[in-house]
């Protein structure tokens, strides 16, 4: 356990103290958030704005762990710690999942900023009935989106391409996670697909809060999901840690 | 003409640097038709655009975008490998080698493009009738010339910036907010409107709209005189803002900004 | 019961992208023991195989034959064991996390190699005491010199106490004071009982500190001894150098049939060759060599005893 916090303490260091990736952190998902908030405002339903608007502020969490995790162990790899973790007594597992959670908590930044964005740009007061099952709502949705992140950092153990997938991931969550669009908008078939991600469920539950519904379900049903998450995780990780060992894909060359 | 293929086979081999269907596949396919699907879903949900208004409008970005990337990825390159002095010098070269640059990126943007028109307007129910296809290849290619034209500027500027990513992104940010992708104009302030008529993209994804509907060339011509007009315009004033930095770093010696 | 042990350790590497497959045999069945305490060091020219052996051993790599144990662990069946057990730590600049300080850098690795938390703060000073970095831990590591680093990567590398350390070119890029104090911190580690892998292509490195060398070269041990022994090989003879402005064709194979010469090589020394004869002992072969060189601009002429360097360079050249 400590392990677990004192590595997502580091690796948020480490993170947040690059300029670039703090300024584009925020920065892109701003384009996408004003994009959509001007297409609420241009569109009849304005309404659905300010749901739209917590949704679109969490699209942020997902970008800055989607985007990271794929290449977070290929950036390990290239300053020549990968190698150091595997080495370590410890379970492979419990060092990664700081890391992709400590890209969520970089996330929950630009969650903030957006939430400002919407306010002082476009007018858009959110207001949320119930402040501290919203605040849990978020934690347990940055931690479900890190241990989602967390998965697709695994792969990258063995395969060095699956920063394309994770890249390519950042807009389908945002459309299957029901953060902008109900999930009723979507095709029945995508249904079963939207919930078995546990984003989903975060997302219903912060939206619950700010609205002042009960959202205790939805908590429960996202960190079940983010312990199987992580609990396939580990077992996937162990597999291919070992792959990589006989691949020699530990270090660069 | 040497040159031209020069560059075009680096761009090239920088675009396929894996050719693993684990990279191609995610990139090139399922990026681009989420986007649209993402955008697509948003605007029924808003009330707002049709099904077509996103697809035609997502395509044409995604295909035009990567070229201004690559005027990025020239210069910085260009610039590491010590030729860009070498470039400026002669005018001759110029050419050649920022087409040959752009154009495996284009060729590659059409068939991203092709793709994600077909999956998108297959899985949203959009009617999109074969014979639009070949006029809305010009649209996008005039598109991306005008998108060539700001990744030239912006290239200069990271030039002198230092800051390439950031730049490129921001210009990324700029045209899918201004550009009309996603937001009609006619739903924009007028200040925006404004910004958006000096842009690239914007008249080129209005052409293409037009065309998708079965307009013909003569309500379009106006749009696509705009667009190559902007693009010229463009590559004049990052060609301007190459030769002006070269001068700069001679004068105050600082070689390794060039 | 040695410490490490090591049986026709094979590693093969797989590359190739798309139709091209290449095969590189990096170890080729390599066997050797370490005994308590010692301090053992493999030494070989780049691409030796060094690395990959070591790599093996701390079980990053999974050989693709033979067998290894440490502490009598097995390298394949039982890693976490090791790893507990074992230090690593590599020259370079990599292998350290930039923004973050020395102190943090240390904090980190300290959990990660489960060093009880209530000890961590004291190890750590203890550590940064030793290696001389005190006072500035709470620098970020982006601005540390190499040899800053290098002392950072030790340090780490014994935070939890590591009965057995595996140094991988320790000293490489490091300035000649800096690696004079490495190699001294290496040598009272080993005194104090901590048994120590060494890897290096550094000669008189090997030779200063090692109880034993095993030279590697091409995959394969080509000796093993203490430094003493090894120098043996090559003692009771000696050696010719002729310096020579071009070499022409054909004159080193022709030097080589030449009774009494061993072998023959040729090192580049700025603007000129040198002819490195070795040569039995009691033979005079100067006259003939110079004769063989008929034509050819010579300049000095040096007949002397063989070093440890030339019985390396023997080795590693055959």
């Amino acid at each position: 356990m400590r392990l677990l916090a004192v590595g997502w303490w580091l690796q948020l260091k480490v993170r947040s103290r690059s300029r670039f990736d703090g300024l584009l952190g925020v920065l892109w998902p701003l384009f996408f958030s004003t994009t959509v908030f001007l297409m609420f405002r241009a569109g009849t339903q304005s309404a659905a704005l300010l749901s739209a608007a917590v949704g679109a502020s969490v699209m942020g969490v997902w970008s800055a762990t989607s985007t990271a995790a794929g290449g977070a162990l290929q950036q390990e790899r290239r300053q020549g710690t990968l190698e150091l973790l595997v080495a370590a007594p410890r379970p492979f597992p419990l060092l990664i999942l700081p890391v992709t959670l400590a890209m969520a908590t970089v996330g929950a930044y630009s969650m903030v900023a957006t939430l400002l964005w919407g306010r002082f740009v476009f007018g858009i007061g959110v207001t949320i009935h119930n402040p501290i099952a919203f605040l849990a709502a978020v934690v347990v949705t940055v931690v479900a989106i890190g241990v989602l992140g967390f998965l697709i950092a695994v792969c990258s153990v063995r395969y060095r391409a699956s920063w394309a997938l994770g890249n390519a991931l950042e807009m389908p969550v945002w459309l299957i996670c029901g953060f902008l669009v109900p999930l009723s908008a979507l095709p029945a078939w995508v249904r079963p697909i939207s919930w078995l991600l546990a984003p989903t469920w975060g997302m219903s539950a912060i939206r619950a809060a700010a609205e002042g519904r009960t959202a205790w379900l939805d908590l429960a049903a996202c960190l079940g999901l983010a312990a199987l998450y992580a609990a396939a995780g580990t077992v996937l990780a162990g597999r291919l840690v070992d792959s990589a060992r006989t691949h020699a894909t530990l270090a660069l060359t | 003409m040497r040159v031209f293929f020069r560059g075009g086979l680096t761009s090239y081999r920088a675009l396929f640097t894996w050719l693993s269907p684990w990279i191609l596949i995610p990139t090139f396919l399922i990026g681009p038709v989420f986007q649209i699907l993402f955008f697509a879903y948003v605007g029924r949900t808003a009330g707002v655009g049709s099904d077509a208004f996103f697809l035609i409008g997502n395509a044409v970005q995604y295909a035009a975008l990567p070229c201004l990337f690559a005027m990025g990825h020239t210069i910085s390159g260009e610039r590491s490998s010590g030729t860009l002095p070498l470039l400026m010098a002669s005018p001759a070269r110029r050419i050649p080698l920022f087409l040959g640059r752009a154009l495996p990126v284009l060729i590659n943007g059409y068939g991203v493009a092709l793709f994600s028109l077909v999956a998108g307007a297959l899985l949203l129910g959009v009617r999109l009738p074969p014979a639009t296809l070949a006029p809305l290849a010009l649209v996008v290619a005039v598109a991306t010339f005008g998108c060539t034209g700001l990744g030239l500027v912006t290239a200069a500027l990271a030039l002198y910036v230092r800051e390439t990513a950031v730049l490129t992104n921001i210009a990324f940010g700029v045209l899918l907010i201004f550009a009309g992708v996603n937001v009609p104009l006619a739903a924009m302030p007028g200040w925006m409107v404004a910004v958006a008529e000096w842009l690239p993209l914007t008249h080129g994804i209005a052409a293409a709209r037009q065309v998708a509907a079965g307009a013909g060339w003569a309500d379009v011509r106006s749009d696509l005189v705009a667009e190559a007009g902007l693009g010229l315009l463009y590559v004049a004033i990052g060609l301007a803002m190459l030769a002006f930095f070269e001068r700069e770093s001679r004068r105050r010696s600082t070689l390794d900004t060039y | 019961m040695p410490v490490v042990d090591v049986q026709e350790l094979t590693r093969t590497f797989r590359s190739g992208r798309g139709l091209r497959r290449r095969e590189v045999h990096a170890v080729r069945g390599i066997s050797f023991s370490i005994e308590r305490g010692e301090l053992f060091g493999l030494l070989g020219p780049n691409g030796a195989g060094k690395t990959t052996t070591i790599k093996m051993l701390i079980t990053l790599l999974l050989p693709t034959s033979g067998r290894a144990t440490v502490l009598g662990h097995d390298v394949v069946e039982r890693p976490r064991e090791i790893r507990r057990r074992v230090g690593y730590v590599f020259g370079g600049d990599r292998g350290l996390y930039e923004r973050l300080s020395a102190l943090d850098n240390l904090r980190y690795f300290a959990e990660l190699y489960a060093v009880p938390a209530r000890e961590q703060r004291g190890r750590i000073a203890e550590l940064l005491d030793l290696v001389g970095l005190a006072g500035r831990e709470r620098e970020r590591v982006e601005s540390y010199s190499r040899g800053m680093r290098q002392r950072l990567h030790i340090a780490r590398g014994l935070l939890h106490r590591p009965e057995v350390l595996f140094l991988d070119e320790p000293s490489i890029g490091i300035d000649p004071v800096g690696a004079r104090e490495l190699r001294s911190t290496v040598k009272a580690l080993a005194e104090r009982g901590t048994t120590v892998l060494l890897t290096t292509h550094y000669m008189f490195e090997a030779d200063e500190l090692c109880d034993r060398i095993a030279v590697i070269a091409g995959g394969r041990i080509v000796a093993s001894g203490t430094p003493a022994q090894l120098k043996q090989r090559v003692s009771g003879g000696g050696v010719v150098e002729v310096e020579v402005f071009g070499i022409p064709d054909g004159v080193v194979g022709g030097v080589r049939t030449l009774p009494g010469v061993r072998t023959v090589s040729v090192e580049e020394r700025g603007q000129a060759q040198v002819l490195l004869v070795h040569t039995e002992p009691g033979a005079d072969v100067a006259q003939a060599v110079l004769g063989r060189l008929d034509g050819a601009r010579v300049g000095r002429v040096v007949t002397r005893e063989p070093t440890l360097e030339d019985a390396y360079v023997e080795l590693v050249r055959e």
